[in-house]
C-alpha cells in the first residue's frame, strides 16, 4: 500500500510538470486560436535566460544573496519573454492576422526553429543550472501509517503549489476579467473581435507575454530539476499528449491531463511494465492520447466541436 | 412616423474599391442621416457588403473618403470606428461559438469598462459595480431580444435565427450610434424576419440608433426603410425614398432583368 501510494504520488508530481508545459499551450491556443509549436522553444528559451542571468547577476554586480540575484534573474528572464512576445506580434502574428489556423501554426514553427537557435547564440549551449533554492531532500511523511513511511520529494511538492497557483491565478483571469473575455473572444473570431473594438495587437501581446511567463516557471523548475540544455525544448513534445487528453481550450483539462498521465505513466510502468517487458513510460501518454482523438477528439474538458453543416 | 429625421452623421463620398483588376465599387456616394433607416439594396455580387466593409474599415478603398461627424477619413480602421461609436453585424455570423450568450453580448461592453485587470480580478471596489452596471446593461438587451432562456447557454449550439439575434445585441451593447446590419435576415424564415423586422425598427424607435441595413430583400427593405441607395455591379443605380426606388428603371432592370 505504501509502495502504491508513493507511486501514484510521484506520478501526480510528475504529472504537475507536465502541466506546466501544457498550461502555456493551452493559454495561447485558447486566446488566439493558434496552436502554438514553439511552447516548448520558449520553454528552453526561458529556461536559458533564467540560468544565465542566475550566473551573470552575482557575477557583474556583485549581489551575493542568492534570493535577490534569483529575483532579478527571474524578472530579468521575464522582461526577455516580454521582448519575444513583443518581437513575435510585431514581426510574425501583425501581419497573419484573419488567416488560417494552419498557417498561424506553421507560422509557430518558424518561431520554434528561431527561438532554438538565438537561445543558444545569445545564452550559449552548455548544460547550465538552475538554483533557485529548491529543497532537494525528500520528506518522510505518514510514517506511523505505514511501515518505513512514504518518500516524497520536498522539490516535487514546492513545483506543485507554485503550479496550482499559477492555474488559479490563470483561471481567474480568464474568467472574471474583460481582458480575459476579450482574449477568448479573439480566438474565437478575428474578424468580430476587431469591430467591437477589442485591439487585436495589444491582446497577442499579452498572450504572448503570459505564455512567456508560464514558459518561464515551467523551464525554471524542469530547469533546477534536470539541468537546462536543448532536450528541454523537447519537454513540449510529453506535454502534447497532456493538451490533447485535457482538452486544447481547458486551463484546468491541461492540469488534470497532466495528472492523469504523470499517475497514469508511473502507475502503468510499476505494476504493469513487469509483464510486457517495461518502457511503458514512453508510449503510455501518446496511446493515451490516441485512444482520445479517436473517441473524445475535444479531449476532457474542451470545448464541444460543433460544426453546422 | 412621429421620428425627427436628423442631419447627415455618415457621408460616403466617391468610394471606389479594387481587389486587383475586379472593380468591386466604382465611384459610389451617399449620406446617411441621423435617426433613419438607410439600406443598401442590390442584387448578390452588387457590392454591398463591400461598401460596408469599407465603412467599417476591414477593407481600405482606393479612392474616396468617408466622413463621420464632420470627421473626414480616407480609409477607416476597425477599431477606431468602434470607438467612434459604430457597431456592425456579420453576415456569415461572426460569434464567439465556444462563449455563452452572456458573454458574446458582454465583449460588446469591453470598450466601456474602465477598471483595470487587477482589480477586475480581485472584484474589489469600482470594478465588482461596474461589472454589474455592463451586467445589468446586457440583461436588458437580453430581454429586449427576447432571449433570456438562453443566457447560459453557448452561442454555437443555438439555432440560426437566434444566432442572428445575438449579433445584434453583441453590437447593441455597444450603445452605438450608428449601426451597420449586414444581411440580418439572411436564411430566416418569414417569422423569424418579422421578429428581426421589429427588433430592427425598435432599435430605431427606441434608441435612435441611426441604421444602416443591407439586404436583398426588397419586399423587407421598402417597409422599414426612410431611404435606400440600390448598387449594381459596384455602381450606384437608385438613391432615394422607397417608393421612389421602387419606379426607378434601372432598378427594375437590375432586378428583374430587360426583355432585350
Amino acid at each position: 500500500m505504501g509502495f502504491f501510494l508513493e507511486t501514484l504520488i510521484g506520478g501526480l508530481m510528475a504529472g504537475m510538470l507536465y502541466s506546466l508545459v501544457a498550461l502555456g499551450f493551452v493559454l495561447i491556443y485558447k486566446a488566439s486560436g493558434v496552436f502554438n509549436f514553439a511552447q516548448g522553444a520558449m520553454v528552453l528559451f526561458a529556461a536559458l535566460a533564467m540560468a544565465r542571468f542566475g550566473e551573470w547577476v552575482p557575477l557583474y554586480t556583485g549581489i551575493t544573496s542568492p534570493l535577490a540575484a534569483n529575483l532579478i534573474a527571474f524578472a530579468l528572464a521575464a522582461g526577455v519573454m516580454f521582448l519575444v512576445a513583443w518581437v513575435v506580434e510585431y514581426l510574425v502574428l501583425r501581419h497573419l492576422v484573419n488567416q488560417e489556423g494552419t498557417t498561424l501554426l506553421m507560422a509557430t514553427l518558424g518561431i520554434t526553429y528561431f527561438l532554438d537557435g538565438l537561445g543558444q547564440t545569445i545564452f550559449g549551449s552548455d548544460i547550465y543550472k538552475i538554483d533557485v533554492g529548491m529543497p532537494k531532500e525528500p520528506l518522510m511523511a505518514f510514517q506511523s501509517m505505514f511501515e518505513g513511511g512514504l518518500l516524497i520529494s520536498q522539490e516535487d511538492l514546492v513545483a506543485a503549489v507554485i503550479a496550482a497557483a499559477l492555474v488559479a491565478a490563470l483561471s481567474i483571469f480568464f474568467q472574471k476579467t474583460s481582458t480575459g473575455r476579450a482574449l477568448r473572444a479573439v480566438a474565437d473570431d478575428h474578424q468580430a473581435a476587431q469591430s467591437i473594438g477589442i485591439p487585436l495587437n495589444r491582446i497577442w501581446v499579452i498572450v504572448w507575454c503570459v505564455a512567456g511567463v508560464v514558459a518561464l516557471v515551467a523551464g525554471m523548475i524542469w530547469g533546477s530539476k534536470l539541468g537546462v540544455q536543448f532536450s528541454l525544448s523537447t519537454v513540449a513534445l510529453r506535454a502534447l499528449p497532456v493538451v490533447i487528453l485535457g482538452g486544447l481550450t481547458s486551463v484546468p483539462g491541461a492540469i488534470i491531463g497532466g495528472l492523469i498521465i504523470g499517475v497514469g505513466e508511473k502507475l502503468s510502468e510499476v505494476f504493469l511494465g513487469p509483464y510486457v517487458g517495461g518502457g511503458i513510460e514512453i508510449w503510455f501518454a501518446y496511446v493515451l492520447a490516441l485512444g482520445f482523438l479517436l473517441f473524445r477528439p475535444q479531449g476532457l474538458f474542451g470545448e464541444k466541436i460543433i460544426d453546422r453543416v | 412616423m412621429s421620428k425627427v429625421i436628423g442631419d447627415v452623421i455618415l457621408d460616403v463620398q466617391n468610394i471606389s474599391l479594387r481587389f486587383g483588376g475586379v472593380k468591386a465599387l466604382t465611384d459610389i456616394s451617399f449620406n446617411v442621416k441621423e435617426h433613419e433607416i438607410r439600406s443598401i439594396i442590390g442584387p448578390n455580387g452588387a457590392g454591398k457588403s463591400s461598401m460596408l466593409n469599407c465603412i467599417n474599415g476591414v477593407y481600405t478603398p482606393q479612392e474616396g473618403s468617408i466622413t463621420f461627424r464632420g470627421q473626414k477619413f480616407d480609409h477607416m480602421n476597425s477599431r477606431q470606428v468602434a470607438e467612434m461609436g459604430i457597431a456592425r453585424t456579420f453576415q456569415n455570423l461572426a460569434l464567439f461559438k465556444g462563449m455563452s450568450v452572456i458573454d458574446n453580448i458582454m465583449t460588446g461592453r469591453n470598450l466601456k469598462i474602465k477598471s483595470n485587470i487587477l482589480m477586475q480580478a480581485l472584484r474589489v471596489g469600482p470594478a465588482a459595480r461596474e461589472e454589474e452596471e455592463h451586467r445589468e446593461f446586457v440583461e436588458h438587451i437580453i430581454d429586449f431580444l427576447e432571449i433570456q432562456a438562453f443566457r447560459k447557454t453557448p452561442v454555437g449550439q443555438l439555432p440560426y435565427g437566434l444566432q442572428k439575434r445575438v449579433d445584434l445585441g453583441r453590437a447593441l451593447a455597444m450603445e452605438p450610434q450608428v449601426l451597420l446590419l449586414d444581411e440580418p435576415m439572411a436564411g430566416m424564415n418569414l417569422e423569424e424576419k418579422q421578429d428581426m423586422c421589429r427588433f430592427i425598427l425598435d432599435v430605431n424607435d427606441e434608441f435612435g440608433t441611426t441604421i444602416v441595413l443591407i439586404e436583398h430583400d426588397m419586399g423587407v427593405v421598402m417597409d422599414i426603410s426612410d431611404r435606400v441607395v440600390v448598387l449594381d455591379y459596384g455602381k450606384k443605380i437608385g438613391d432615394g425614398e422607397p417608393e421612389e426606388v421602387r419606379n426607378n428603371e434601372d432598378v427594375i432592370r437590375a432586378y428583374l432583368g430587360t426583355s432585350h
